[in-house]
């Protein structure tokens, strides 16, 4: 038995289901695929398929990845190809490799946002990059108290740690870092959305592009 | 796919993945190399319709043509469709993202008299005029089928066709002959003449209704060339009739979540409330190997890890034993789940309790539907006090400390005895398991008791009978509840006022296309969801329109009434309905089909035969 850290692209529709619908379709994928997957023992034995880090119901991701176990020591090679061939569509297996740090290591997510359909992009760039300098934005998050859930106020500009604004034709980017995983979690959207006022009749897609830790190492 | 505009409001609404597509196994074609384009809809939420078989099949056969393309459409939630409203977007297909206005066939499933408002919303949805008459091109045509359609009157003015019996076959000629009128730019009265022609199709507007002073009907009159009765089309061999090789595997958790399996059609069994009992007649059951070969291949295509053989009573079916046998072979090592609903109690062998054994232990449920011995006699629901009882105790015996007992209120011929019958029977399985040695150590049982109220419903030999009122039924639940005296058991009622409206369409005539059209206008929609169900406006709905539904729920008819649907033949003989009617007065019984054929007629349909009889 071995463990292998399985990395998927996640993109188009399929974006819009959640991370538990994607354990849900994972499972079934990994059946059709046929490959030796190692089952717990006990009376209700399940498959051993644990994610990094959850990703957020609508976004898009290029580095999302689970860890399993098999039973032999099939090749890495052959395991991609039988999982490819059994994904949805919108789901791109990229790799498939022995696991090198534990997801708890996770620190920092960067994220690349596409702002479509704005309406004056050149008045949008302007205020978004005014938005985006000033000393703090304060909005409410849903957050957790005990067990609780509880409005919560959050400071984003606080937590952002670097960003990037840049105007192509009519289409606005913006890439930026933000804390992630198991301590501290700022969703991207929640700044999107903020811009998103500052105009109308747009929208914005936001892609996930890669996990650090807090040392700024690349997730692997 | 969906486009931009839609994108912009799907973050907005809950569950975003019902309105995207791109599920494994659906069907993308390109539109220009197609000549007809399918609407398929499915009056209900994305998780109650992707949970029905019957679009399963339905959706595999159409796109098994390279000339059509099938897509799903399923009714927006409230969420979806306020802002679909606001936004100006009409009513797309999932699989291509294009407005249904714009297909050329429309097919609404009626599986409940309590989705008809939600097909009204979806046509308008879609930008179209409700009425059939007011769509006045070729295309689109709305078509609908599914078990109301055995009486579709309430819904004859928002209908052009409606499909009686199996699918399977019928939508091919449909299609073809839809295919022949566009390439030869026919009117659509030229069309749905013709289609009156297709065996199976029923074409509302080619018959007139006319009715008696009192209300009743006095007549129902075909024209241009529309047969006097439409039959219902069967499939005499279900090994050879197209089963799905795949089936879509939703993102998110539908209601039934699994392979489905149908291992035969009709029941067997005539008990007298039961309409699909009398519908899917004649008794057609498929092979083990076909069911085995097929379930095998779905399974590795969908990654299921769960089976369920569905039939209206599966332990009927003769060759039950050896289909699991050959299905647990594989599915034990490719740790499968196999579920088996619809088993009745009386013959549950010692060897198939084994089996059942090793597949999924799900609850224990039993449907005695009435309390008394005289009641089941009267509704032919052949199960005895002593046979709950024996399998319950073997169930205990094997660890089981929850029960299930499914009945009904309102029977025709019930009393208040009857009514405390169901809590004696109840008690009756309580002590039971107190009375069992081997029970488990320290765990107490729960008899849950599930009520329904009865609808008397078109095809079944109650068809005749007034429906209890709210009032009665009300008063008989707090009788039932009177009656239980113990903790362990647990009884949960239908609402009333719901079954009180399917009542109405169930047994409906074309008057109450103006009320359906009335509620839908003034708010009501997704009616089979308690929390969407507004039975003030459909009251209102009623009297406005100047329509007493107790004239159709709680009058008795006399035999010889005209009914709205008797120019539909399913097969059953009047006379065989009168002759079980008859019986249940006197609390008569009638033996199941394979002991003895009781001559329902059904078999008629299919050249005589029938697998319950030589
Ligand atoms: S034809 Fe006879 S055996 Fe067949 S379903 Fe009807 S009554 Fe039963």
């Amino acid at each position: 038995m071995r463990t292998l850290r399985v990395w998927f692209q996640k993109r188009g529709p399929i974006r819009y289901i959640s991370h538990l619908d994607l354990m849900r379709t994972m499972t079934r994928a990994i059946r059709r695929s046929g490959i030796p997957l190692w089952y717990t023992e006990g009376f209700n034995p399940h498959p051993y398929m644990t994610f990094a880090l959850p990703l957020s119901l609508g976004m898009e991701s290029l580095c999302e990845s689970m860890d399993i176990r098999i039973e032999d020591d099939t090749g890495e090679a052959q395991i991609l190809s039988a999982l490819q061939s059994a994904m949805p569509a919108g789901i791109e297996i990229t790799a498939v490799k022995v696991p090198v740090l534990d997801p708890k290591f996770i620190a920092f997510a960067a994220f690349d946002v596409v702002f479509e359909d704005v309406r004056d992009s050149d008045d949008f760039y302007d205020k978004a990059n005014a938005l985006l300098h000033r000393d703090s934005l304060v909005v409410q998050k849903l957050g957790k108290k005990g067990h609780k859930k509880v409005m919560k106020d959050v400071d984003l500009l606080e937590h952002l740690q670097s960003f990037s604004l840049t105007k192509d034709g009519e289409l606005l980017r913006l890439q930026l870092v933000l804390p992630a995983g198991s301590t501290t979690n700022v969703n991207p959207a929640l700044l999107c959305d903020e811009l998103l006022k500052l105009t109308d009749g747009a929208l914005y897609r936001i892609t996930r592009t890669a996990l650090y830790t807090k040392d700024m190492e690349l997730f692997a | 796919m969906f486009n931009k505009e839609i994108e912009k409001i799907l973050p907005l609404v809950q569950k975003p993945a019902r309105y995207t597509g791109g599920e494994l196994n659906s069907i993308i074609k390109d539109k220009n190399a197609v000549k007809l384009r399918y609407a398929f809809c499915f009056p209900d939420s994305y998780e109650i319709g992707m949970s029905h078989l019957g679009i399963k099949i339905l959706y595999d056969c159409a796109n098994a043509r390279d000339d059509v393309w099938c897509e799903r459409v399923f009714a927006p939630w409230h969420d979806m469709e306020a802002l679909m409203r606001e936004r100006n977007l009409p009513l797309y297909a999932l699989e291509s993202g294009d407005p249904i206005k714009e297909f050329d066939l429309i097919g609404f499933t009626l599986m409940y008299e309590l989705c008809y408002t939600n097909v009204l919303n979806m046509l308008d949805l879609a930008g179209l005029p409700i009425r059939a008459a007011d769509r006045t091109d070729l295309t689109p045509i709305v078509i609908g089928g599914g078990a109301c359609v055995c009486n579709a009157e309430p819904m004859a003015e928002f209908f052009d066709l409606l499909c009686l019996g199996e699918g399977e076959e019928v939508f091919d000629e449909v299609f073809d002959l839809l295919e022949t009128a566009k390439a030869e730019g026919w009117s659509k009265k030229k069309f749905l003449q013709a289609a009156a022609q297709i065996e199976g199709i029923y074409v509302p507007a080619l018959y007139d209704v006319t009715y008696h002073n009192d209300g009743t009907v006095a007549a129902v009159t075909p024209h241009d060339g529309a047969p006097e009765k439409v039959k219902k089309l069967v499939i005499s061999d279900l090994d050879r009739v197209r089963y799905p090789e795949k089936f879509i595997v939703p993102f998110i958790e539908v209601v039934h979540d699994r392979v489905t399996h149908e291992i035969m059609r009709g029941c067997i069994r005539g008990c007298r409330f039961c309409q699909a009992g009398f519908l899917y007649r004649p008794i057609r059951e498929k092979s083990p190997d076909t069911i085995n070969d097929q379930c095998k291949r779905l399974c590795d295509v969908t990654g299921y890890d769960e089976i369920s053989l569905s039939s209206l009573s599966t332990s009927d079916y003769t060759q039950l034993e050896t289909l699991l046998d050959k299905l647990l072979e594989w599915t034990i090592p490719e740790k499968i789940n196999i579920a088996l609903p619809s088993l009745r109690v009386d013959n549950f062998s010692d060897s198939l309790m084994e089996k059942l054994n090793k597949v999924r232990r799900s609850g224990l449920t039993f449907a005695p539907e009435a309390g008394t011995q005289r009641l089941r006699d009267a509704i032919n629901k052949n199960v005895t006090e002593e046979e709950v009882l024996r399998t319950s105790r073997k169930a205990f015996a094997g660890g089981w400390t929850a029960v299930k007992l499914y009945f009904m209120l309102g029977l025709p011929t019930e009393t208040l005895d009857d009514v405390a019958g169901i809590a004696d029977l109840g008690q009756l399985v309580v002590n039971e398991f107190y009375r069992n040695p081997d029970k488990p150590k320290g765990k107490g049982v729960t008899v849950s008791i599930s009520v329904a109220s009865f609808v008397p419903k078109p095809f079944t030999p109650f068809q005749w009978e007034p429906q209890d009122t709210r009032e009665m039924l009300l008063e008989k639940q707090a009788h039932l509840l009177s009656n239980i005296h113990t903790k362990k058991i647990n009884a949960s009622f239908h609402k009333v006022d719901i079954s009180f409206l399917e009542g109405v369409f169930a047994r409906g005539d074309r008057r109450l296309s103006k009320v359906i059209e009335y509620a839908w206008a003034h708010g009501c929609k997704f009616d089979g969801w308690d929390d969407s169900f507004h039975f003030d406006t459909w009251m209102e709905s009623f009297s406005a329109c100047g329509v007493d539904p107790l004239f159709y729920t709680s009058r008795r008819r006399s035999f010889d009434e005209v009914l709205p649907w008797d120019h539909l033949d399913y097969g059953i003989r009047k006379e065989f309905l009168i002759r079980e009617a008859k019986k249940a007065y006197e609390s008569k019984t009638t033996p199941h089909c394979r002991i003895h054929c009781a001559g329902c007629g059904a078999d008629r349909l299919n050249g005589g035969k029938c697998d319950a009889h030589a």
